[in-house]
């Protein structure tokens, strides 16, 4: 029931705390940078790796969902901010909003933001859809973390749970209970015994739970647990090439390079500007890169 | 102890929030994105830190992940309608019922689950806390109560409507709004005020439909695993 699917792609054979190293930088990266280039170069590094990872369909259901998340972003800069000097449109007062004036550098904020959230949404994404759930659990502590158990536990129990409720609905509509009612008020009060009946079941289940948990020795002693990590030539080298990225945007982050003017008139762009936004997309279009060598490469797919 | 920490976390958060309202201090030009999201995961790691300490039994770790589950698991129906979120019911009653730290566990896994389900996004740690502090709310309203007062759960689940929606704005207020100040601030809250009404209005109907059940099922499932342990006196 998992939103991941399983591929053979690099991405997902990668080693967990790799794939979230990953992950991690690029959100991280994108809170920091505020400048369109490095944003649209780390866009486009996350794209190559989401079509690498073959969750491109995946993909398109977060664009559409950001596009209206977009909008918004720009609807509001473009309304309420009017901090630019380039005015585009200057119309009548309207009450609440004031004076109607859409300046050319809210404009390109809003887009700029747009292009910070549409790195996140593709780095959640690639989360979502290239991570395996299980993996992320045990990477986070799952074995000694009484929390992970816990969230472990409730994934475990959520289709159950769906599954309960499915089957008392079809055993309600047997006995004639129709749930197809017009009126909501009526429809809402039919599911309030299905409801019950699920809470309850649900309840029962997680005191069994709980001696099974018991019997098994829960809380005697300190827990343990096995956990075999294979590290492969792959991790190492996508490991490698993230703790580069990161070295290098931290020397761009300190020559003070990756924050952009947008007010009162946009700050021009510098030639050097575009070759280091392209230095910091290699960096971390690695992973794609590698995918292609190791799809097409049968010795380098031996090897690492 | 548990209200101090939530009324300071508030506290900070909307005075931080404040002073970046204010043009002529050093705050003004802060990156608000990262703080926000340190901030959040201060929060939620503190909450979480205080449950691995508090060394649940295995009843409580089972309780907790079955109402995770089952307030992840409604939440899957709804996610097509926009605002109605029976999540924050559930997680309300078992804040109610079971306390402060439950309420925010539940609160904040049912998050995390369900989004393993429908999809992560930067919305999730938002998500996590909103929830989490919907369950700790609930618990601190039902400490000044002795018996369930559906009336009163009623009106927090309505108020947490748009506290919640209020909280989730201010992502999407300090990632991709500038400047930071009170118009801006206001047009975002605008513009999610149909969504939170929705939200509002669905937790009064799941309230007054299944509070009084669910809390007495609830309840009586609180009384069958509490194991109470008499001293013998010595003397």
């Amino acid at each position: 029931m998992y939103a991941y699917k399983e591929h053979y792609k690099l991405f997902q054979s990668l080693c967990c705390e790799v794939s979230l190293s990953y992950i991690a930088a690029v959100v991280l990266l994108c809170l920091i940078f505020s400048h369109p280039l490095y944003l649209f170069s780390l866009f486009l590094a996350l794209n190559m790796v989401i079509l690498s990872a073959g969750i491109i369909r995946e993909w398109l259901i977060y664009l559409k969902f950001s596009l209206m998340l977009i909008f918004l972003i720009i609807l509001v800069n473009a309304l309420f901010v009017h901090a630019g000097a380039t005015i585009l449109i200057q119309g009548p007062r309207i009450p609440i909003i004031g004076t109607i004036r859409i300046t050319l550098e809210a404009l390109c904020y809003g887009v700029g933001m747009g292009l910070r959230l549409l790195v996140m949404m593709g780095a959640f994404c690639l989360l979502t859809y290239a991570v395996h759930p299980d993996r992320v659990l045990k990477a986070l502590g799952g074995g000694r973390s009484k929390t992970m158990l816990t969230l472990s536990i409730s994934l475990r129990l959520f289709p159950l749970i769906a599954g309960d409720f499915v089957r008392i609905t079809e055993a309600q509509r047997c006995r004639g209970v129709n749930f197809q009612a017009r009126d909501p008020r009526v429809r809402i009060r039919k599911y309030v015994p299905v409801l019950n009946t699920v809470l309850l079941s649900s309840l029962e289940r997680s005191f069994q739970l709980a001696e099974s948990l018991q019997s098994r020795g829960y809380g005697s002693t300190r827990r343990t647990c096995y956990r075999e990590v294979l590290r492969r030539p792959r991790d190492y080298m996508v490991i490698m090439m993230i703790l580069l990225g990161l070295g290098y945007a931290l020397i761009l982050i300190l020559s003070g390079s990756t924050g952009y003017s947008y007010y009162p008139r946009l700050q021009p762009v510098k030639g050097a500007e575009i070759t280091m936004a392209v230095g910091l997309g290699l960096f971390f279009m690695f992973p794609a890169l590698l995918n292609w060598g190791w799809e097409r490469c049968r010795f380098l797919k031996s090897k690492i | 102890m548990k209200d101090k920490i939530f009324i300071l976390s508030i506290f900070l958060m909307l005075s931080i929030l404040g002073l970046g309202l204010i043009s002529d201090n050093p705050l003004f030009t802060a990156n608000w994105a990262l703080i926000s999201v340190l901030f959040l995961g201060l929060v939620i790691t503190a909450f979480f830190r205080s449950f691995e300490r508090h060394s649940p039994s295995a009843k409580e770790i089972a309780l907790i992940a079955t109402m995770a589950a089952l307030a992840a698991a409604v939440r899957v129906p709804f996610a097509i309608l926009p605002g109605i979120q029976p999540t924050t019911f559930l997680v309300m009653i078992t804040g109610w019922v079971f306390g402060v730290q439950s309420g925010f566990v539940v609160g904040a896994l049912a998050a995390l689950a369900s989004n393993f389900f429908l999809g992560q996004g930067p919305w999730t740690p938002w998500q996590m806390f909103c929830w989490g502090m919907g369950g700790v709310a609930a618990a601190l309203l039902a400490r000044r109560n002795t018996e369930f007062n559906l009336q009163k759960f009623t009106i927090l689940a309505c108020s947490w409507g748009y506290i919640f929606g209020w909280l989730m704005n201010i992502w999407h207020w300090v990632g991709f709004i500038y400047p930071l100040n009170m118009k801006t601030f206001l047009a975002t809250y605008v513009a999610s005020f149909p969504f939170d009404t929705l939200h509002a209005m669905g937790n009064v109907v799941i309230s007054l439909t299944f509070g009084k059940t669910f809390h007495h099922v609830i309840q009586r499932f609180k009384r069958k695993i509490t194991v109470i342990t008499l001293k013998e006196n010595e003397n």
